[in-house]
């Protein structure tokens, strides 16, 4: 582990460049603010994947400071002591037994982690130099970015729920500014408030989770309450329930008497469901892509929409306990890969496919988790933030390169003048689709990754998992879903003809009027509408990536999931003696092992013999408009659907509360019903009216306090 | 400090203030309303609210966290049994220092903003806060009771002489439905004083009332603070006293008068009537959930600003009752915070329409839209005060929700979850309001030419700022001051 100077550099120095670039961004102008969030930043990511490296291999283990914490020994799995290193900053919140403090905790989670937030950060932070080079208010974005960086940090190293709350809002915050950057348009700014609101039904969950965790375990921090499940210690809620081991611990939550574990569970994996786009809650992720493409690469695929997985991993303890809850955690996961792939299928928008298909991935990392494959589940969050922020950044270079065309119907052929952004497309591709050959190294990172999940799955499937038999199958469909959809996108826009079609004035309207500063480097004319190469701040970042794509899954195969794997968590992620999936997975039947290449390919085939050898096909499908596609192309319908029940619903009562609540009803029967009847008394006795409403207050009030004073001065002499 | 009585100075240095103007006045015999006369009469105003708040900072510094009970006690016999007796503890200090903090702001605020009457308006502000600090003192019910109502008056006149068009409608509601409580209590002060012979507060809160005498007493002290809060069904006093009342007005009204309704309930009702209050707390619970829920969706659909951060504040002070009734550390503790934190936001969301409405005379939200292009730092700290609104962590906002929630769950998990809904919908109503009246393009011509914050108002609002961030960040600031306090309350109620 790093010095404790250098782990306050990561976490506070994204924090404070990003204060800097945002109060004094005139004083900086906007090539400081770019310099100094940029430099801070990367200086963060060199450090961050230094860390992640030393820890994996450099007997990081030997310098990291051992806290002593309880030995599993009795539970078996882990005989590793867990590691972890707490700075505390500042207390935060001391009432009662809520203590919940300002504080820096690093542990093999929070590395791995640190280094994604950083690492991909720091490269998007230097793409943006030349994605947002025309955009007027840089000084803003990068202040953003930096923001989110470090709310990201501050929830990965929170010791205790509330900072973790505090990251997981913050990250949201800089989520709903970023997608709402260009926030002179309506779409933007409609996607913005979606995704807050949306994250925030998710909060609703994860708040009550908390609380509930306060008031069975007394606390909010971390250490002691995941110490006792996993000793099964006796706690004594402050209410609800009497003292009883945890595991069997019940407790009344709304009408129904249930594990307190299991709710706990349920609720803090709601507010996951927002953060990460999960089934149900997934529909402000595509509406997301309003923003700027950099913040799409870093929030919206890379960092920000793991946090629920991340989360998740953390209370592991929790999962390990709670099968129902675990079970959800499944079932959501499952679906949600197959779904989104469906859907990823049938857009044209080359962001929204990208998009789906994050939510799909994320779905194979909560499957993976829900099973108890934890460290599978991390693994692919790591592996996935290399190739698909690569993919975003790279689409980003093309609709760069087009002149803010997003639409892929409009493309083609662009392979020809992005060669190197074409390059990068491709490895994305080939990692994300997981290709590889079984019981080889040769394979890109989510070879590793994916194949690993859906082992596990298999494995667990035969363990009698609850859903397990489900996730494998969506799993494996959706891999076959993710090889069509993937390449799609590769043919329909770097292949085929160039299709051009569009008139000229379109690309006009959609440029910035300093729009040449970006293109003059390449001594292109602005005016014509050729695509072009992206400058070399924008390609740097996607040859790093790429090596991440491609490399990533094999360095750290033996870390994340292999043998290695007890010594690298340390502790941070917790399973019981009975959860053996890291090693079953070596044991499942050998067509397992091959059903995902299958897939792969057979996915790929038919993207090949629809969009590159018959392109004219897949656009006849999209236009005959069957209800399979209609279906995927519309989302399965679930703006529609929410839009006409919860939120014209809301709507409904809203105004129903106004206008008949307190208008009619409240209004009506109290003051409006008085004045009437003093009106209708007045009109009587309107010679004793003066007419100002003050005099009677006066009066009132004056007689009031007379009469008091009268009575007390009687009854005081008296007595 | 030894004798010096520095509650007394600390109430009636304001009350001198509006006397010397009084005087001046009357020897210049200057009877007219030129804006020059008036903004000295405002200078004046803003010294003497200054001069109390670093009185109040005194007090501070003279205040022991750790002892318990009453300090800076003064004495006085006053008729009868009737002592004028004064006396702070951590949460009384912590509402004068928002009192004392609020005026001044408030009387800066009002600087070529208020035309007519000046010299009237800021006598009223100044007697306003000679009432609001005495409230706060008292350790006499008599003596709660006289400044409780005065503090009545004055704001009666600022919203019916200062008001919109439609002031007179909105402050004889205001009126009706105060005076109406007002009543209730003072038959109760009445009750109790001759049940048990005095009126001293600190020997009421070990007097045991009969449980059946309770219920009623609770019931009349609960009519005039649950107005005062308010609370739902007699809420509606305060969107149409918020709208009509002039931006200081609105600012003093939702930072400080609406707290006197919570702090009456941990000041007398928990304290005084015990099995009483555990007996409604299920009414307390729903009755603020409703509040939390019903005011949240009511405000999505107002097209007036005022009107919804009105309604805003509503349902933020549903959160003060269901912390002071979930009889928790944590509850109580949040509640207390909650004021504290309600005071500075919505006092900062006032002064922020105030801003616009200033330059545009209007408060309709349509009428706006696209600010951000012509008055960017103004955008900025409205965007600031939005999330505090919502109670996003590291402002006041959240520290106040999440404890106030945490306590309502030990006791009721239905009344947690209802509560919690109020996170979801203010951040729809808050976010609509930021984006229609800030992001977008400017549509109304009549914006093209509209400045950005000027120095006065970044004086009014930056302070605010720093306390709601200050406060979000180190909470303990302020639950050091009050930790005492919430746990006598807290004694008291659970019979220790």
């Amino acid at each position: 582990m790093l010095p404790d100077y250098a782990l306050l550099f990561i976490v506070l120095g994204p924090g404070l460049a990003a204060l800097i670039a945002g109060l004094f961004q005139k004083y900086i102008t906007d090539s400081g603010a770019m310099v100094l969030t940029t430099g801070t930043v990367g200086l963060a990511g060199i450090l961050s994947v230094v860390q992640l490296f030393m820890f994996a291999f450099g007997g990081g283990v030997t310098e990291a400071v051992h806290t002593a914490g309880p030995a599993d020994g009795e539970h078996g799995s882990a005989a590793v002591a867990s590691i972890q290193h707490i700075i505390t900053l500042l207390p935060w919140i001391d009432v009662g037994q809520f203590q919940a403090d300002w504080a820096i905790r690093v542990d093999a989670l929070s590395i791995v982690m640190m280094a994604v937030i950083t690492g991909v950060s720091g490269l998007v932070h230097l793409y943006s130099w030349g994605y947002m080079s025309e955009d007027p208010h840089r000084a803003r974005f990068f202040s953003y970015l930096s923001l989110f960086t470090f709310a990201m940090l501050m929830l990965v190293t929170a010791d205790n729920f509330i900072q973790l709350f505090f990251g997981w809002e913050g990250v949201g915050l800089a989520s709903y500014l970023l997608i709402g950057f260009w926030y002179h348009n309506k779409a933007p700014n409609d996607a913005a408030i979606k995704a807050f609101v949306t994250n925030r039904v998710g909060d609703f969950g994860l708040a009550l989770g908390i609380m509930a965790v306060f008031v069975v375990f007394g606390s909010v921090e971390f250490e002691p309450v995941l110490s006792a499940i996993k000793e099964n210690a006796t706690v004594t809620p402050l209410a609800l329930a009497g003292a009883a081991p945890i595991q069997e611990l019940v407790i009344p939550f709304l009408a129904w008497d249930v594990p307190a574990l299991e709710i706990i569970g349920v609720l803090l994996f709601i507010g996951a469901m927002g953060k990460s786009a999960q089934f149900f809650l997934h529909v402000w992720l595509p509406d997301a892509m309003e923003g700027p493409t950099p913040v799409s690469a870093l929030i919206h695929a890379a960092t920000m929409v793991t946090a629920g997985v991340y989360l998740v991993c953390l209370v592991s303890p929790i999962y390990e306990y709670a099968p129902w809850a675990a079970g959800m955690v499944t079932i959501i996961g499952a679906v949600t890969a197959l779904y989104a792939a469906t859907v990823g299928m049938a857009q044209n928008d080359i962001k929204r496919v990208i998009a789906y298909s994050t939510c799909s991935q994320l779905g194979y990392m909560f499957f993976a988790a829900g099973i108890g494959a934890y460290q599978a589940a991390m693994f692919h969050l790591f592996t996935h933030a290399f190739f698909k922020a690569l993919l975003f950044l790279g689409a980003g270079s093309v609709i760069h390169g087009m002149h803010h065309e997003q639409d892929m119907r409009r493309m083609g052929g662009v392979a020809k003048y992005m060669p190197l952004t074409y390059a990068a497309m491709m490895i994305g591709t080939i990692a994300i689709i997981g290709l590889g050959l079984p019981h080889t190294q040769l394979g890109f990172a989510g070879f590793f990754s994916k194949d690993a999940i859906l082992e596990t799955a298999f494995a667990a499937t035969e363990n009698g998992i609850t859903f397990a038999q489900v996730a494998f199958w969506f799993g494996i469909l959706a891999a076959l879903l993710t090889s069509f959809y993937s390449w799609r996108l590769i043919y329909m826009t770097f292949h085929g003809p160039r299709e051009d079609s569009m008139p000229a004035d379109v690309h006009e309207a959609d440029s910035h009027a300093d729009d040449h500063l970006a293109h003059d480097d390449h001594g292109h004319d602005h005016h014509h509408g050729d695509p072009h190469e992206s400058p070399l701040v924008m390609l740097i970042p996607l040859g790093l990536l790429s090596l991440g794509a491609i490399f990533a899954g094999l360095i750290f195969y033996g870390s994340f999931v292999g043998h290695d794997q007890g010594q690298f968590w340390a502790g941070a992620i917790y399973t019981t003696a009975d959860n053996h999936l890291l090693e079953e997975k070596y044991n499942v039947p050998e067509w397992v092992f091959w059903a995902p290449l299958f897939v792969t390919v057979t996915g790929f085939l038919i993207a090949t013999f629809t969009y590159l050898f018959n392109r004219g096909f897949g656009r006849k499908i999209a236009e005959s408009g069957g209800p399979l596609h209609s279906l995927f192309a519309n989302k399965w319908y679930f703006d529609e659907i929410y839009n006409a029940t919860i939120i014209a619903g809301s709507r409904w009562l809203g105004g129903f509360f106004w206008k008949t609540g307190d208008k009619r009803i409240i209004d009506g029967l109290g003051p409006d019903g008085i004045t009437s009847l003093v009106r209708w008394v007045s009109r009587r006795q309107s010679a004793m009216h003066t007419g100002y409403l003050y005099h009677y207050a006066f009066v009132i009030i004056g007689a009031a306090l007379v009469f008091g004073a009268v009575i007390f001065w009687r009854v005081g002499g008296a007595g | 400090m030894g004798n010096f009585p520095i509650l007394s100075a600390v109430i009636f240095l304001p009350l001198a203030g509006a006397v010397l103007i009084m005087l001046v006045r009357a020897m210049t015999g200057s009877q007219e309303n030129d804006v020059a006369t008036g903004n000295k009469a405002l200078t004046a105003g803003l010294i003497f609210s200054v001069a109390t708040f670093l009185a109040s900072l005194v007090m501070l510094a003279s205040f022991d966290m750790d002892a318990e009970g009453y300090q800076l006690v003064e004495e006085v016999s006053w008729f009868a049994n009737v002592q004028y007796k004064l006396g702070i503890d951590g949460m009384s200090l912590m509402l004068i220092l928002l009192t004392t903090l609020l005026t001044p702001l408030s009387l800066i605020a009002s600087f070529g903003s208020v035309k007519e009457r000046l010299t009237e308006y800021t006598i009223a502000f100044l007697v306003l806060e000679t009432f609001m600090i005495g409230v706060f003192c008292a350790l006499d019910l008599v003596v709660f009771y006289v400044f409780f109502e005065a503090g009545l008056i004055p704001m009666f006149i600022i919203i019916g002489v200062w008001g919109g068009a439609d002031r007179i409608y909105a402050s004889y509601k205001f009126f009706l439905y105060t005076l109406l409580g007002s009543l209730f209590m003072l038959a109760a002060v009445v009750f109790m004083y001759l049940q048990a012979g005095t009126s001293d507060i600190t020997q009421l809160e070990t007097f045991a009332f009969a449980p059946e005498v309770q219920t009623w007493l609770w019931l009349a002290f609960f009519a005039s603070f649950a107005v005062k809060l308010p609370m739902w069904p007699v809420h509606t006093w305060l969107p149409d006293a918020h709208v009509q009342a002039p931006t200081a007005g609105s600012v003093i009204l939702a930072g400080v008068l609406l707290k006197m309704g919570g702090y009456g309930f941990l000041r007398f009702s928990l304290p005084m009537f015990p099995d009483a209050s555990q007996f409604f707390q299920p009414m307390m619970f729903a009755l603020s959930v409703i509040a939390i829920v019903y005011a949240s969706l009511v405000a999505w659909r107002q097209t007036d600003m005022k009107k919804l951060i009105a309604y805003s504040s509503v349902a933020h002070m549903g959160f003060v009752t269901l912390g002071i009734f979930s009889f928790t550390e944590v509850g109580v503790q949040g509640a207390i915070f909650q004021m504290i934190s309600h005071g500075l936001i919505s006092g900062a969301l006032f002064l922020i329409v105030g801003v616009v409405y200033d330059r545009m005379h209007t408060r309709e939200i349509a009428a706006y839209g696209g600010l951000v292009h012509k008055m960017p730092v103004y955008a900025a700290i409205f965007m600031l005060f939005s999330m505090a609104n919502v109670g996003l962590p590291g402002t006041s906002g959240f520290v106040g929700e999440i404890l106030t929630m945490t306590g309502a769950f030990q006791a009721s998990t239905w009344a947690a979850a209802g509560a919690a809904l109020g996170v979801i919908f203010s951040a729809v109503y808050m976010l609509t309001l930021y984006r229609r009246t800030v992001f977008g393009q400017v549509t109304n011509p009549a914006l093209e030419g509209i400045k950005d914050v000027s120095v006065k108002e970044l004086i009014t609002l930056v302070p605010l700022l720093i306390g709601t961030l200050l406060l979000g960040v180190v909470p303990n600031l302020v639950f050091d001051v009050t930790r005492e306090s919430s746990l006598r309350a807290l004694q008291m109620i659970t019979g220790g």
